[in-house]
């Protein structure tokens, strides 16, 4: 009764904002998912073969879910999804196979507004719903990404540790390997030089196991040109440490970012980033670099809200610029969304 | 009441030859028949041996078909959670040694780690051709490693056998396989990755955990497990 009473009170929140309350198909193209995110969340799939060796899953997600529609109903313009319903994914022994979820999309523009929109409407109607006061944390990650950019790097970390930013247990394995520069063995590496002037007199655009010789090459090449000292690597890695350690009050957010960057004589590029023009009607908001790193798709701003006596997460979404692509979409689409944590919420 | 318990060995090559060998050094006699798959402890209580697969062994210990049975520590892992709960590793055998590793075509020179294999895989990604493909006889070992090793954009490739000419077959780029001398993987111009070590593996004596907890059972195969020791 409980899990019925918020449902329906926050589905009704959300439609006299415009969100539209849709129901998905359960049952979903495996492909799609794998050709997205490779084995890493094909793992976690409930999917079975039909007759002709397809396979197909049963929805995991609910924002995937709310794309794919998308991509097959709507196809153009601005649309709001809202719903509440269940997803299936492995547990692998814990936890239920079966999960709730609610919350709400704005597909089909990249608009500050939406944004503030969309953080202000399910703030908003939590603190209605559980008739408490919520904190709210913001980042924008591609703030990390101008920090990476602004360090002196080899372009291969540059990546590495843009790619690795949502997953923050090997993000922290790969900081380590970059202050102790413990990714290369000279002894190979020597051998490999051999072996590099030999296929130096190779067809160049021969392919071995899919790869060109050319490729190859340039790629070593590159390894050769970059190499870097353990000093610059702890110093790089004390200045990410430091930077994931940044947490004020939205409001001084800017000035401390500044701060920062003075110390550490490094340009953030501050002035092409939007999210602290965000109009927030909740005055508790606090900015943090460490947030958002729980999924892979956030493209910028990612927020989290949190029921303020308690410290209990209830709600976290961002702006996933690129997923529509990656699901089949032809063309770029910008998407925002947000769920709410319906687990945390039936515990108050 | 049923006091006979089922042991379970590996049916044919190496496994086969070195699990007899075994049970014959520890004065434990089994008639070895090279068609008929049942046959006996002579010298044992009420037993019956059972040559099966080895990955089969697994699975009956878990569904509590065999009591006892020696297969390789490498196809215990690679088994599902559900299967691994109900078995229980008695002890590790001295025979049967081989690592599963991760292994690229050796004219892949830039490729020293794992970590420039994830550089590579998001190449094919960037490039739309596909994810980079792994072609394995171990998926969820695979799986669990390079995702423990930052590796997310790759897609796996299910191998029955030959394994080592996928990557220049066009099946896969690179591969994971088990290999005891690393002989054949060089033969076929493959190469191990430095941090490429998966699992090291060897046979191993498995027992089903509802096998222990039946007491008509449980005192004969702690007998039997008692006789079984690494020489």
């Amino acid at each position: 009764m409980k899990s019925k009473k918020y449902s329906e009170a926050l589905l009704n929140l959300f439609k006299k904002k415009g969100f539209k309350v849709k129901e998905f198909e359960n049952i979903i193209e495996s492909q799609i998912i794998i050709e997205r995110s490779g084995e890493i969340f094909k793992k976690s799939l409930l999917s079975f073969e039909d007759d002709n060796g397809k396979n197909f899953s049963l929805r995991p997600d609910l924002t995937i879910s709310a794309c794919l529609d998308y991509i097959k109903n709507i196809k153009r313009g601005v649309y709001k999804y809202a719903y509440f319903d269940q997803a299936y994914r492995r547990t692998f022994g814990k936890g239920s196979l079966v999960r709730n979820q609610l919350g709400c999309e704005i597909i089909g523009s990249s608009n500050l507004q939406l944004n503030q929109e969309i953080i202000n409407l399910i703030d908003q109607s939590l603190q209605k719903v559980i008739r408490d006061k919520t904190t709210i944390k913001i980042n924008d990650i591609n703030i990390f990404y101008s920090l990476v950019d602004s360090l002196k790097l080899p372009s291969r970390w540059r990546l590495r540790l843009k790619r690795h930013f949502w997953r923050p247990d090997y993000f922290n394995e790969l900081i380590s390997r970059l202050e102790s520069n413990s990714d290369l063995q000279k002894n190979v590496f020597e051998l490999d030089k051999k072996s590099y002037f030999k296929m130096k007199k190779l067809k160049q655009n021969n392919k071995i196991a899919g790869r060109q010789i050319n490729e190859i090459l340039k790629r070593f090449e590159k390894k050769l040109e970059e190499p870097r000292s353990n000093i610059k690597g702890v110093r790089v890695a004390k200045i990410i440490r430091d930077f994931l350690k940044i947490k004020c009050s939205f409001k001084n957010a800017e000035n401390e970012l500044k701060k920062f960057e003075f110390k550490n004589k490094i340009n953030l590029k501050l002035k092409q980033f939007d999210v602290f023009d965000l109009k927030l009607k909740n005055n508790k908001a606090i900015f943090s670099t460490n947030i958002g790193r729980s999924a892979e798709y956030y493209t910028g701003l990612v927020f989290e809200i949190y029921k303020k006596s308690k410290n209990l997460n209830l709600a976290s979404g961002g702006r996933y610029d690129n997923l529509m692509q990656s699901l089949g979409s032809k063309k770029k689409i910008a998407a925002i969304g947000g769920a709410i944590n319906y687990d945390n919420i039936l515990k108050l | 009441m049923n006091k006979l318990i089922k042991i379970g060995l590996p049916s044919k090559g190496r496994l086969k030859d070195e699990s007899l060998k075994f049970f014959k050094k520890n004065n434990l006699l089994i008639k070895d028949s090279k068609r008929n798959y049942l046959s006996e402890i002579k010298n044992f209580k009420l037993n019956e041996v059972v040559f099966s697969h080895a990955r089969e062994i697994v699975e009956r210990l878990a569904d509590n078909s065999l009591d006892v049975g020696i297969s390789g520590y490498d196809l215990l892992k690679e088994s599902l959670p559900g299967i691994k709960k109900n078995i229980k590793v008695f002890s590790r055998l001295n025979f049967g040694f081989a690592d599963l590793i991760v292994a690229v075509p050796d004219a892949w020179i830039d490729v020293q780690t794992i970590a420039d294999l994830e550089e590579i895989s998001f190449e094919f990604k960037d490039k739309n051709i596909g994810k980079l493909r792994i072609a394995t006889k171990y998926p969820n070992l695979t799986n669990d490693f390079l995702l423990s090793k930052g590796l997310t954009q790759y897609k796996i490739v299910n191998s029955l056998g030959s394994t080592e000419i996928y990557p220049f077959t066009n099946q896969s780029e690179i591969i994971t396989d088990i290999t005891s001398s690393g002989e054949t993987l060089k033969a076929n111009n493959l190469r191990i990755l430095k941090d490429g070590d998966i699992l090291s593996s060897s046979a191993c004596i498995l027992v089903s955990k509802k096998s222990l907890g039946d007491k008509n059972k449980k005192n004969i195969i702690i007998n039997l497990l008692k006789k079984l020791k690494n020489k």
